[in-house]
């Protein structure tokens, strides 16, 4: 046989190989993984944070996606001009006030309005520990730790 | 074989250069009452084969993102340019928007590109520190914050309201529309307490015009309590 049918037969087998396994183990899984060692200064992984744990959860997205599916008893803190900066900042301080640690989620693990929330948070001088989620809203969902979200299902 | 490789991979390379932009980042800096701002992105295909721009997602309602004239796919050495248009809502101080540009089969959550604007908006009525901080038990004794007013016309503090009756204050004004202090007591520090200070002024920028800042009676951080012994 020559080069290109030996190319073509090899070709072949592994398509139907990675078929077969796509259909008996179904699709590649694409759960975020978090690397404490990787983390900057002021990230933190979720698995980290127990689910009972007392902090203050600042949701940093658009605020139909908070309402839709945030976490229970966060706090709405988005850069979006239209809505109430110092109506912000009073809710976060009222509560920060009570439990002095903070951290910030936004839509995904490469959104990077969670840091400058956190970064304001942080300029009130509250003296609140504030935090980055690493991984935002997608690891809090794959954790079942948002409205709606199941991870058993 | 060796080269037929190597060839494949250089041109691999080349293959998924897509568009050169010469700034990713622009730093625009908006005057006090400026409503919109906008930030130009100039870019040149620097491949060999054609490239579209398959999507551009502004994340935030605030920005709108055009590509100049509509165009959507690049010849080889063509150039083109993605106007972002900022709007200003009442934010003061340093923002970063970021737009999110799909070229080609980029997948749905790994676009090729994100275009920053970084736009920063004069602070005209500012207050230093934000917060006063009192020791639940300490002695609760007076603190000051400073209200700068940093504009070509005169900014009157008009009146101060505060969220708590747990604090008294007392302005003072240093120069006439253009410094005062805002000097504040807890009535005693025995449970914790938080007032949210609102510093109204005569600034003739609506957005301007309202500014807060904050006074807690709690027990000091570990960090600060460390901080505090000699």
């Amino acid at each position: 046989m020559n080069p290109l049918g030996q190319l073509a037969v090899i070709s072949g087998i592994a398509l139907a190989a990675a078929g077969g396994t796509y259909l008996v183990k179904g699709p590649p899984e694409r759960l975020l993984r978090c690397d404490p060692a990787s983390l900057k200064p002021d990230e933190l992984c979720l698995e980290s944070i127990p689910a009972e744990a007392d902090v203050v959860w600042v949701d940093a997205r658009p605020r139909a996606d908070w309402e839709k599916n945030g976490v229970l008893g966060s706090v709405l803190w988005n850069l979006d001009p239209t809505e109430d900066m110092q109506a912000f900042e009073a809710e976060t301080a009222m509560r920060v006030a009570v439990t002095p640690r903070v951290i910030v989620y936004c839509g995904d693990e490469n959104c990077g309005v969670s840091r400058q929330v956190a970064e304001r948070i942080r300029g009130l001088d509250l003296g609140a520990e504030v935090f980055v989620l690493h991984g935002g809203w997608r690891a809090l969902s794959e954790a079942g730790r948002v409205r709606g979200s199941n991870p058993d299902s | 074989m060796k080269t037929a490789c190597g060839i494949w991979l250089i041109l691999t390379a080349f293959l998924h250069a897509g568009l050169d932009f010469p700034a990713t980042l622009k730093e625009v800096h908006a005057p006090a009452d400026a409503e919109t701002v906008t930030a130009d992105f100039e870019f040149t295909n620097r491949s060999d084969q054609n490239v579209t721009v398959a999507k551009v997602d502004p994340t935030c309602s605030c920005i709108s993102v055009k590509v100049k004239d509509g165009k959507l796919r690049y010849a080889p050495g063509e150039s083109g340019l993605i106007r972002a248009e900022f709007e200003m809502g009442n934010f003061s101080g340093t923002v970063d928007k970021v737009v999110a540009v799909w070229l080609d089969n980029d997948p749905a959550d790994k676009p090729s590109l994100a275009l920053t604007v970084r736009v920063h908006i004069p602070v005209l009525v500012s207050l230093e520190p934000k917060t006063l901080k009192f020791d639940l038990g300490g002695k609760g004794e007076p603190q000051s914050i400073r209200i700068q007013m940093n504009h070509t016309s005169p900014i009157h503090v008009t009146s101060v309201n505060s969220s708590s009756e747990a604090f008294k204050q007392e302005l003072k004004t240093i120069e006439d529309g253009k410094s005062y202090e805002l000097i504040v007591t807890p009535v005693d520090t025995k449970s914790p307490g938080l007032a949210i200070m609102r510093v109204t002024t005569d600034c003739d920028i609506a957005k301007h015009r309202i500014q807060q800042a904050f006074a807690v009676i709690r027990k000091p951080t570990a960090a600060e309590a460390a901080a505090a012994k000699p």
